[in-house]
């Protein structure tokens, strides 16, 4: 046996618990990625590569729908999260005190931990009811759909303006409000800049988690509006097939894509951060020269 | 005393009235009588549910003067500057810039500005932005916020940081970026906030000095708080010592060093030996006291405005205290006890001396030469001696 | 003086309506500190927003739990009728006595083995979880940042896609299989798919990362010298395990087990696709009953039921989220 320092020993654990869980992870996505690429109609059997199922699904037009009301949807009910949750942030983190706070507080957090299900029935007999008065809800269409998405995604939208936002420094508002700006202009030249990448995050979380939504979704949507995770919901339950795969490979490709730009970002603040500190600490040292000269 | 008439709040009247040690010059008054007065409180109270964080606080800030607000922490001195600066609505009172009263006007409305503690600068802006910001405000032409903002780089030399972020600046550059930022606008009052609070010791003792100097070039009157008594020592021309929301001691630094009016700002500024006492008689000339815990009665060179008999507290400064071998020829004014500890601090050295009846006593020495010997050290019998003009009666 | 329960005395409650009366003349005092009908204005669309689309909808739910399936538009009846000009409210509890007499016990049965599937789940997520969520805190800080995105990446892509690439691994003749019987250690395919096994996988997998995060950013917050100085006190590693980190990240343990717990319980993609029938979770029985049965005041009273169940532990969530903000 080889002695180990507790430092060694902790670095293999480490890397055998984090190789482990990626290879948990990724196995069953690499998989599919492969057999995307399959010549044969089975899922399972590998025959030889091609790019047909790429094909057939660029040719299937319910797929397409689906994908393009998908991405409508996405974009309208992210913007309007941000929106509403950066609202509900700022209430929580600057106002506090107020009538009706915890209520508050368990709205725009429940719809984030309540099983789907519920929240999707609960909607869905929402709109029934509504639609006697406001026909935009009677057909369940994109509308209806819209409104219940911004309902639990403007909750993760909350959630994460709120994080960045408690971080913030309060005097630095107080110092744009000293100097003559009022509140809403604070709001746009401080805090919002501040505020911005978190935004950004609320954002593509509000829009994946609309991309995806499956369950809400299907209580809601009436019989003309089917949603990508529907459509591909409907055709796993009726077998496995190769486009499906193909489908899977490309909402992977674009995962990932935003994944590595998001970690890019990550890596060009750490940089910039330290570049920063060197510079600060530079001139902490002409400082000391200058003021040892006056 | 023309500085405690606008002290109106006494926490404890009767003291007013048995002022000792009144002596020619001491009073450091750089407020001249003839300055008019810019800034005007009146009864300005804040409550937290039944707490008074600020409690009937009277001040009159007089143009270009540096008035700090000195005070341990929670005592409401940052209670008070946030309701300057318009952060917090008092619960009652007023507040007189130039006359008007400004209670209901909110921060950006009022012709104040202040420098935070955290300096508070914009990160996503340069430093030429961020001291542009409250000129963008007002609408100011684009030329003259130019204008403005080079002649507030020069101010605090900072020309050669212009397109820096705030993380890109030592302590010291911040500080002076948020200095710039808040004199931009030439306010009638600019407040600080613990203005030396970020910065390190070595650092602090420089800038305490330089900001001074630019404050007095730009004349602008300034109310600062800070709880560090050198800061405001060095850096105000009046210190108002506060406690519990109230203003204990309004006076120049000298004055409230030299001539506490009561034992908490004694206790408060420097150290300080108390004796409980009582009065053995006085008349015009001199006082004679008699201290609980040693023989030999105090004498003072004026007289009491109290009753024979009564109690009362002497105060005595620890370096007006003079600590000798040899027994004092005179009958008043010392005591002796034996060295308990000596803590030698480079330019002097304190010594804590136990009295007879266990009182320890503090005196401290200047090491004036480097080699000296024969001067007291542990467990030595010593007489420990002071001038009449010392002591401090402060009534309990 | 008369002392009630758990020492609850008048004198106590007394304090306790004075400490919050002062409590509220705090608040009105803060409130009014900074231009109110501002503030106000903030405050009214998100909350509108919640009280319209969140907080009706429940309304709505347990009015019509009290109903019963009528062949009509919307297919339910009305509680409240007007018969001969007098109006008339017909509470209908049959929704509620079917889930609890029901003769077979299908629904009792389903609420019990949601719980138990929920629990499993949680537990396995957090057995798993915190060992990945360690090293993640632990790891130097470029590794981290990747590790982070590799572990966050699965979650943006979609629920149902990997579901299905699940289903193809687990299949007969799936990649597991395959590897299994390539290095001899079976000698026939095992049946995974549609057993609850492969249910417990699809839930663990999907909803690792809910609780690797929580997790994550309270074991990033742990003082380690605390560790380090139980070390020093001789306490060995499982005990410093347990008296030291444990308590340190509950907070982190309490949101990411809630987190993984409450949907799982209502879970119905998962066990629909992966589970076999004998895999009844509620979430499927409230699925079938709204959309094949059409049954919606029975749906409702599911609904409902679940809600009851859940109460617990989302206030439990609750509690343990302000109390970290709190600390913040």
């Amino acid at each position: 046996m080889v002695n180990l320092t507790k430092e060694q020993k902790s670095g293999i654990a480490k890397f055998v618990i984090l190789t482990a869980a990626l290879i948990f992870l990724y196995l069953p996505i690499a998989t599919l990625i492969v057999y995307s690429f399959n010549e044969s109609k089975m899922v399972t059997v590998w025959t030889e590569f091609s790019f047909k199922w790429y094909n057939a699904l660029f040719h299937n037009t319910a797929i397409i729908k689906a994908v393009l009301l998908s991405l409508s949807i996405a974009v309208c009910s992210a913007a309007a999260s941000v929106v509403i949750g950066t609202l509900a942030a700022l209430v929580m983190v600057r106002i506090h005190y107020f009538k009706g706070e915890s209520a508050f507080v368990l709205f725009m957090t429940a719809p984030m931990v309540l099983p789907e299900v519920i929240t999707g029935l609960a909607l869905l007999l929402l709109f029934v009811t509504l639609g006697d008065f406001i026909p935009w809800f009677a057909d369940r269409g994109m509308f209806a759909i819209w409104v219940a998405h911004v309902t639990f995604c403007s909750a993760y939208a909350t959630v994460v303006v709120r994080s960045r936002l408690v971080e913030l420094d309060i005097s630095v508002e107080e110092a744009a409000k000293d100097l003559g700006a009022t509140p809403f202009k604070v709001f746009f030249a401080v805090v919002l800049p501040s505020i911005m990448p978190a935004e950004v995050s609320a954002f593509l979380l509000s829009f994946t988690m609309s991309m995806d939504d499956l369950v809400i979704t299907s209580f809601v949507a009436g019989p003309e509006s089917t949603t990508l995770p529907m459509i591909i919901f409907s055709s796993v339950r009726r077998g496995l097939s190769p486009e499906i795969n193909a489908l899977a490979t490309i909402i992977i490709l674009v995962a990932a894509t935003c994944t590595f730009f998001a970690w890019l970002q990550v890596v060009q603040k750490q940089k910039r951060l330290a570049q920063d500190a060197a510079a600060a600490a530079q001139a902490a040292k002409e400082e000391r020269q200058a003021l040892l000269q006056r | 005393m023309t500085e405690n008439t606008e002290n109106t709040k006494q926490p404890l009247p009767q003291k007013q009235q048995h002022r000792p040690g009144e002596l020619p010059g001491w009073k450091a008054s750089p407020v001249s009588q003839n300055k008019k007065p810019i800034l005007q409180i009146k009864g300005l109270t804040k409550q937290f549910g039944n707490f008074n964080a600020v409690d009937k606080v009277d001040l009159t800030v007089y143009e270009g003067e540096i008035f700090a607000l000195l005070g341990s922490s929670g005592c409401g001195k940052s209670t008070l500057l946030r309701m300057l600066a318009g952060f917090e609505q008092p619960t009652y009172g007023k507040i007189i810039l130039d006359g008007e009263d400004i209670v209901d006007d909110p921060p950006y409305r009022r012709n104040i500005n202040m420098m935070f503690q955290s300096y508070a600068l914009f990160p996503y802006m340069t430093v030429k932005q961020n001291i542009a910001f409250g000129l963008k405000q007002e609408h100011m032409p684009k030329a003259q916020i130019e204008e403005r903002v080079q002649k507030m780089l020069k101010l605090v030399h900072m020309e050669n940081y212009v397109d820096r972020k705030p993380h890109q600046l030592s302590g010291g550059q911040r500080q002076r970026v948020a200095l710039a930022r808040s004199l931009a606008k030439e306010p009638r009052l600019l407040l600080l906030d613990e203005p030396m609070g970020a910065l390190d010791k070595k650092l602090r003792e420089q800038m305490r000095l330089e900001l001074v100097d630019i404050i007095n070039s730009v004349g602008v009157t300034c109310l600062m708080v800070t709880h560090d008594q050198e800061e405001a020592m060095t850096m105000a021309d009046r210190i108002a010592i506060m406690d519990r929301g109230e203003f204990v001691q309004v006076g120049g630094p000298r004055e409230i060093y030299e001539n506490p009016n009561c034992r908490f700002s004694a206790e408060f500024i420097g150290s300080v030996n108390l004796f409980d006492c009582t009065l053995v008689s006085s008349n015009t000339t001199q006082s004679i006291i008699k201290a609980s815990d040693f023989h030999h009665p105090i004498e003072l060179s004026h007289d009491l405005d109290l009753a024979d008999g009564m109690p009362l507290s002497i105060a005595i400064r620890p370096e007006k205290i003079y600590i000798s071998k040899e027994r004092p020829a005179e009958e008043t004014n010392w005591c002796e006890g034996d060295v308990e500890n000596i803590a030698y601090l480079g330019d002097i050295s304190i010594y804590y001396v136990k009295l007879t009846d266990g009182r320890i006593v503090s005196s401290t020495l200047p090491n004036v030469d480097r080699f000296k010997t024969g001067l007291p050290t542990w467990e030595d019998h010593v007489y420990l001696s002071w001038d009449p003009e010392s002591c401090i009666a402060l009534t309990i | 003086m008369p002392t009630g329960i758990s020492g609850i005395t008048p004198t106590l409650i007394r304090q306790k309506i004075k400490q919050r009366r002062r409590r509220k003349a705090e608040i009105r005092n803060m409130v009014h500190q900074e231009n109110g009908i501002r503030q106000y204005a903030v405050i009214f669309l998100p909350y509108l927003w919640m009280l319209l689309f969140f907080l009706l909808p429940f309304l709505i739910i347990f009015k019509i739990s009290f109903s019963v399936t009528e062949i009509a538009i919307p297919p339910y009846s009305p509680l409240v009728s007007f018969v001969d000009g007098a109006m008339q409210i017909l509470l209908h509890l049959e929704n509620y006595t079917n889930i609890f007499t029901d003769e077979d016990g299908t629904y009792l049965r389903s609420y019990l083995k949601s719980v138990q599937v929920a629990s499993f789940s949680t537990l396995f997520c957090l057995i798993i979880g915190y060992p990945i969520a360690w090293a993640l805190a632990t790891c130097k800080n470029t590794t981290r940042n990747v590790m982070f995105m590799l572990i966050i990446m699965p979650s943006w892509t979609s629920f149902v896609v990997r579901i299905y690439a699940w289903m193809t691994i687990m299949k007969k003749d799936g990649l597991i299989n395959d590897i299994l019987m390539a290095l001899g250690i079976i000698d026939e395919p095992l049946h995974m798919l549609q057993t609850d096994f492969a249910v417990y996988v699809g839930i663990v997998y999907c909803y690792l990362p809910y609780m690797v995060l929580p997790l994550f950013a309270a074991l990033m917050k742990v003082d380690y010298t605390l560790i380090e100085a139980a070390y020093d006190l001789g306490c060995r590693p499982i005990k410093t395990f347990f008296n030291s980190l444990i308590p340190q990240t509950k907070s982190g343990i309490v949101a990411g087990s809630m987190l993984v717990f409450i949907p799982a319980l209502g879970e119905y993609v998962i066990p629909e696709l992966l589970g076999g029938k004998d895999s009844i979770l509620i979430g499927r029985i409230l699925w079938q009953e709204f959309f094949n049965n059409r049954d919606w005041p029975l749906a409702s009273a599911v609904a409902i039921t679940m809600l009851a169940i859940l109460a617990i532990p989302i206030v439990w969530f609750f509690n343990a989220q302000r109390k970290s903000r709190e600390r913040v």
